[in-house]
């Protein structure tokens, strides 16, 4: 085989055009464009963190402590080794606005608390634009506060106004517009109030035991290793509670939300590319076929498979890298356009740019998918023969390729899959997903195979006779060609990734919509302390309008020893080892409770301190009855022995402990009671005013509020989630239309012939819509089967949550598949319906 | 062994499977044809003139008895063998011509001789083409000439590599009568320059008796030739 002779073929079957080639190359740039475009933002996110991340962080490195200030080690240590530090303190309050008349207004707010030196890095933006120093000054003798203009608009408040935090009047100077180190903090269940923490000292806020974090932001010498520091503080601080960070992950949620976010959308995306590569495969077959005759010419001239295979696989080639090109360039000034769009809606600066990373693997994945798809056609090359040119024998048999296209084929196969699940960083959901994808695939088949088989069976059956259209229509979908099968595949897989999504999205809301509010309760009422919980269980206790109250005291600590030993050296990196966690005490366990393993200790106990663990996290650590952890709280080390399971149920959104100990153990330290309030809508706002009037450091946080955040952050997800299913859907829209544009010169030849017989217009356009309505009911369907499966799957096994079949998604798909195919098969009936038959019927012969 | 046949047909069968179950087009055909003859194959619509000729170049697999040509069983030869035989022995002429449509008349005749690695393709197929009075045309694409014209390139191509056997299936079945004439002369003509032997399917009795001998097929079968010459009497 001479490969100079192959490509001299290609370049002169490549002067035809690549009119042909249309859809081959839209469905290939789409879905290269869409992976290459979220790649990009990924990647541009991800650059912006790197390179702000001191900003972000606040500072160099930082030092965190749950409501304790660092003690003078911790302050010698760090003025020993920065340049300079600022502390921050960080909490929930109520923020109040009285009114001359009615009860006064209240917001729960994020309190950020600074000193003189914040910000160490970035700059804060107020409205008006003056320095934050100059706000935080005050007036009138009254210190000042910044506020997000949100919070500002719900308390009613303009520049200039008073307020109160706690029993401290502030006044407020600005709108707090830009925070440097917003990012970086964690989920805020308010809006941001930034006050000094000095003017707090009359507050009654910041008492002990009250909930709140300090942060200490270093800036430090340009040379500092910060992988070295990290260890030295770790070393010296960590058992004392002290959490470190530093510039090199400024906002590590955040980070590892765009990694998993943006991976989740590249496999969305390279469902998007499998249906593109259908609609690649449907076009090299329907190209290659067309082919056939000049195939046949070159065996009869003496070119060999092999050559005819070069010839074809080099053009196929070609249009691959035009595909794959024009798919990167869009893919990589689609995020350059919208920058600005997306940076105002991102909470961090990002950088945008061209990235070459995230271009490679969308080019990979582009090239893999051509190559998976074309191959099989473009191997059949070998089996046209030269006797083509005699006799039609499109009623050959379907034979395999030779072995060397089958193993090339798997080995393609393998490195597509290989790399999906290699280079998205979420290597089980990306195996699911292309397992997903592959089965959804092979589900299309079968059921485009059944579809086929049934029609056909029904076209000949007696009760179809006398209804034409619909008997030409089933005979057209189960007769030969491959349109039934192109269009279940395409618009099957598309509304599969749409269906998935949608099932997964409404669940979702479900449970949290409708299943937690019947369990949750109204109000968390936290930092309550010690003096105060009486009146307040008094005051909600003898309300009529309230059901139900529980309270339970409430410290924080971090599990640092498991058996003497660091305890993520034990148990590895569990989400209950990561922070801080709520730590309580009590005599007797609390109502309902049930103890898996093990006895709850004797209620005037007053030995050795034990522990009550949570039933689930123990055993997902490893934990067993008589296991000794070691808690450090308030910087102090509590030892006790793990003397009961329990089950502990989060999903309520009740009072749930991982940890508990005999009252013994925690009783000294100084801590405050949270409480939950089950109470009737009407009785809400008296029930606020009187608690908060006689307690003022008290935060309520109103459940169906913080719901709402929530449900808003999940909003967002489906939103992107949706966005890249639509991707997946126009991609398979462009493959209908290509099959619907394949079948054309068929439908012009039939509609000609059954004019001929007396067939009117109307009935030949019932026909065509027939057929393509039954096809895209058949592709919705299915769709709704594998989107059902899928999402049963992901909300089984990734949210661990119950699955409830949606139908008003599903029968939305269904419809929506019909008429897109129908639309579709509509636009390509009507120049068969307006030809003459005759000339349809000569140019034939 | 000079003397050796050309083609020589054993007992060859073509059976196809139809949509309606198999078909029967060949029975027992028994043929040999020798080097330099010029053999036309005559018969009604469906006696199995055109498939007789697929076999005898390969493009059609018998189903039974041997097909040897210039001394190759081709029924044992698999595609891309049958492919380099074609490539380096046969020249196939059609009906409706087969050029490719994507390549001009230079390119379409130049193609088998790249095809066997000829490094001066080009200045070959440019001289068939003169010699079949194309000269003029070289860069024309097929839908740029008229059927006369596009089967002027088909003979060009089929002669172009010197095959020892021309196959021509119905060479002027879509041309009209003085074309089909001159494009008869110019076949007839290339044979003769390059003493290749020629099997040519057609309809037309005036062409059949340009060759030195014919044989026709009726229902798949050669028929007996003092039957053929009692129905050619009538």
């Amino acid at each position: 085989m001479s490969v100079s002779v192959a490509a001299r073929i290609a370049r002169r079957e490549l002067r035809g055009g690549i009119r042909g080639f249309r859809v081959f190359l839209l469905c290939l740039a789409l879905g290269v464009a869409a992976i290459a475009a979220v790649g990009s933002v990924r990647v541009s996110i991800q650059d912006g963190l790197n390179r702000e991340g001191a900003v972000i962080l606040g500072g160099d490195g930082m030092m965190q402590f749950t409501y304790r200030y660092a003690d003078a080690d911790e302050k010698v240590w760090m003025v020993a080794n920065s340049e300079a530090y600022s502390e921050i303190v960080d909490f929930r309050s109520m923020a109040v606005v009285d009114r001359a008349e009615g009860p006064p207004d209240r917001g729960l707010t994020q309190i950020k608390a600074v000193d003189n030196r914040y910000p160490l890095k970035g700059r804060v933006l107020l409205e008006p634009d003056i320095p934050l120093s100059r706000a935080l000054d005050g007036t009138n003798g009254l210190p000042g506060a910044v506020m997000q203009q949100v919070l500002i608009d719900r308390l009613g408040l303009s520049v200039g106004d008073t307020f109160r935090l706690g029993t401290q009047d502030f006044v407020l100077s600005a709108a707090l517009t830009r925070e440097p180190d917003r990012a970086g903090g964690g989920f805020g269940l308010g809006p941001r109030t930034i006050v000094r923490t000095k003017d707090l000292a009359n507050s009654s806020l910041l008492g002990s035991g009250t909930l709140f974090e300090t942060e200490y932001r270093l800036s430090l010498p340009e040379d500092t290793d910060l992988a070295a520091l990290e260890t030295e503080a770790e070393t010296l601080f960590r058992d004392k509670g002290m959490r470190w960070r530093d510039s090199r992950n400024g906002a590590p949620g955040i980070a590892r939300f765009v990694d998993r976010m943006g991976a989740f959308l590249v496999l969305v995306g390279l469902a998007g590319l499998a249906v593109g590569g259908v609609g690649v495969s449907a076009a090299v077959r329907a190209y290659l076929d067309a082919k056939t005759p000049v195939i046949a010419t070159l065996k009869t001239l003496g070119a060999e498979g092999r050559t005819i295979f070069a010839a074809y696989m080099l053009q196929i080639g070609v249009l691959t890298t035009l595909g794959v090109a024009a798919g990167l360039l869009l893919g990589a000034i689609i995020p350059l356009a919208l920058a600005p769009l997306i940076e105002s809606r991102l909470p961090i600066p990002a950088a945008f740019g061209v990235h070459a990373a995230p271009l490679a693997e969308a080019a990979l994945y582009g090239v893999l998918t051509a190559v998976v798809f074309t191959l099989w056609p473009l191997a059949r090359t070998e089996q046209v023969r030269a006797a083509e040119l005699f006799r039609d024998t499109t009623s050959r048999k379907l034979r395999l390729p030779s072995t060397r296209y089958l193993v090339a084929l798997g080995i393609a196969l393998v490195a597509l899959v290989g790399s999906a699940i290699g280079l998205s960083g979420i290597p089980q959901l990306a195996s699911g997903s292309v397992g997903g994808i592959v089965g959804a695939l092979v589900i299309l088949m079968l059921a485009a195979w059944g579809i086929r088989v049934l029609s056909r069976r029904i076209a000949s059956a007696r009760f179809v006779r006398g209804r034409s259209a619909l008997r030409l229509a089933l005979g057209a979908i189960g007769g030969p060609g491959n349109e039934a099968t192109s269009v279940v595949l395409s618009l099957g897989l598309g509304l599969s990734v749409l269906a998935a999504v949608g099932q997964i999205d409404s669940n979702l809301r479900t449970s949290i919509a409708e299943e937690l509010p019947k369990d949750a309760p109204s109000y968390f009422f936290v930092d309550i302390q010690n003096d105060q919980i009486d009146s307040f269980l008094e005051r909600t206790q003898n309300d009529p309008g309230v059901s139900r109250v529980e309270s339970a005291p409430m410290l924080r600590g971090i599990i640092t020893r498991i058996n003497g030993r660091p305890a993520r050296e034990v148990a590895g990196d569990h989400w209950v080892l990561r922070g801080d966690r709520g730590v309580t005490y009590s005599a007797a366990p609390p109502l309902n409770t049930t103890i898996t393993e093990g006895a709850w200790w004797p209620e005037d106990h007053s030995g050795p301190n034990q522990i009550s663990f949570a039933d689930e996290e123990a055993r997902e650590l490893g934990l067993t009855l008589g296991d000794e952890l070691t808690v450090n709280i308030l910087g102090r080390d509590i030892v006790g022995t793990v003397t009961s399971f329990r089950v502990v149920d989060f999903s309520t959104a009740g009072i749930g402990f991982i940890l508990s100990m005999n009252p013994g153990a925690l009783a000294g330290a100084p801590h405050t009671h949270i409480a939950t309030v089950y109470a009737d809508e009407d009785a809400e706002a008296a029930l606020l005013r009187d608690v908060a009037g006689a307690a003022p450091n008290i935060t309520a946080i109103r459940v169906r509020d913080a719901i709402d955040r929530v449900t808003e952050a999940l909003s967002g997800l489906a939103a992107a989630t949706s966005y890249g299913a639509l991707a997946t859907l126009v991609t398979g829209f462009v493959v209908l239309i290509g099959a619907a544009a394949a079948g054309e010169r068929g439908r012009v030849f039939e509609a000609a012939v059954l004019k001929t017989l007396g067939a009117t217009r109307g009935r030949i356009l019932t026909s065509f819509a027939l057929r393509s309505a039954l096809l895209g009911a058949a592709a919705g369907g299915v769709a709704i089967f594998a989107g059902g499966l899928a999402g049963w799957a992901v909300m089984t096994f990734v949210m661990e949550a119950s699955y409830r079949f949606e139908p008003v998604s599903a029968i939305a798909i269904v419809f929506g598949g019909a008429l897109a195919t129908l639309l579709a098969g509509l636009g390509f009936a009507l120049r068969p319906l307006a030809l003459r038959p005759a000339g349809v019927l000569r140019a034939r012969e | 062994m000079t003397d050796a046949p050309v083609l020589s047909l054993r007992d060859v069968a073509l059976r196809l499977d139809g949509n309606a179950g198999p078909v029967d087009i060949l029975h027992e055909i028994t043929l040999d044809i020798a080097r330099g003859d010029t053999v036309g194959l005559v018969g009604p619509s469906g006696s199995g003139k055109s498939s007789l000729l697929m076999l005898m170049g390969g493009l059609e697999r018998a189903t039974g008895g041997s097909v040897m040509a210039l001394g190759h069983d081709l029924t044992k030869l698999d595609e891309d063998a049958l492919a380099r035989f074609r490539r380096n022995h046969m020249g196939v002429v059609f009906q409706s011509f087969h050029l490719i449509p994507t390549m001009t008349a230079l390119e379409n005749v130049a193609t088998p001789l790249e095809l066997a690695g000829a490094d001066d393709a080009f200045d070959r197929a440019e001289a068939e083409l003169e010699a079949v009075g194309l000269g003029a045309r070289t860069d024309h694409y097929p839908a740029q000439m008229s059927g006369g014209e596009q089967q002027r390139v088909a003979l060009a191509r089929a002669a172009a590599p010197r095959p020892e056997i021309l196959l021509a299936d119905e060479p002027t079945g879509n041309l009209d009568g003085a074309t089909g004439e001159a494009i008869m002369d110019l076949l007839f003509g290339l044979r003769d320059r390059h003493g290749a032997t020629l099997v040519l399917v057609t309809h037309a009795p005036e062409l059949a008796a340009r060759c030195d001998r014919v044989v026709r097929l009726r229902d798949g079968r050669i028929e007996a030739p003092e039957q053929a010459s009692q129905e050619a009497a009538e």
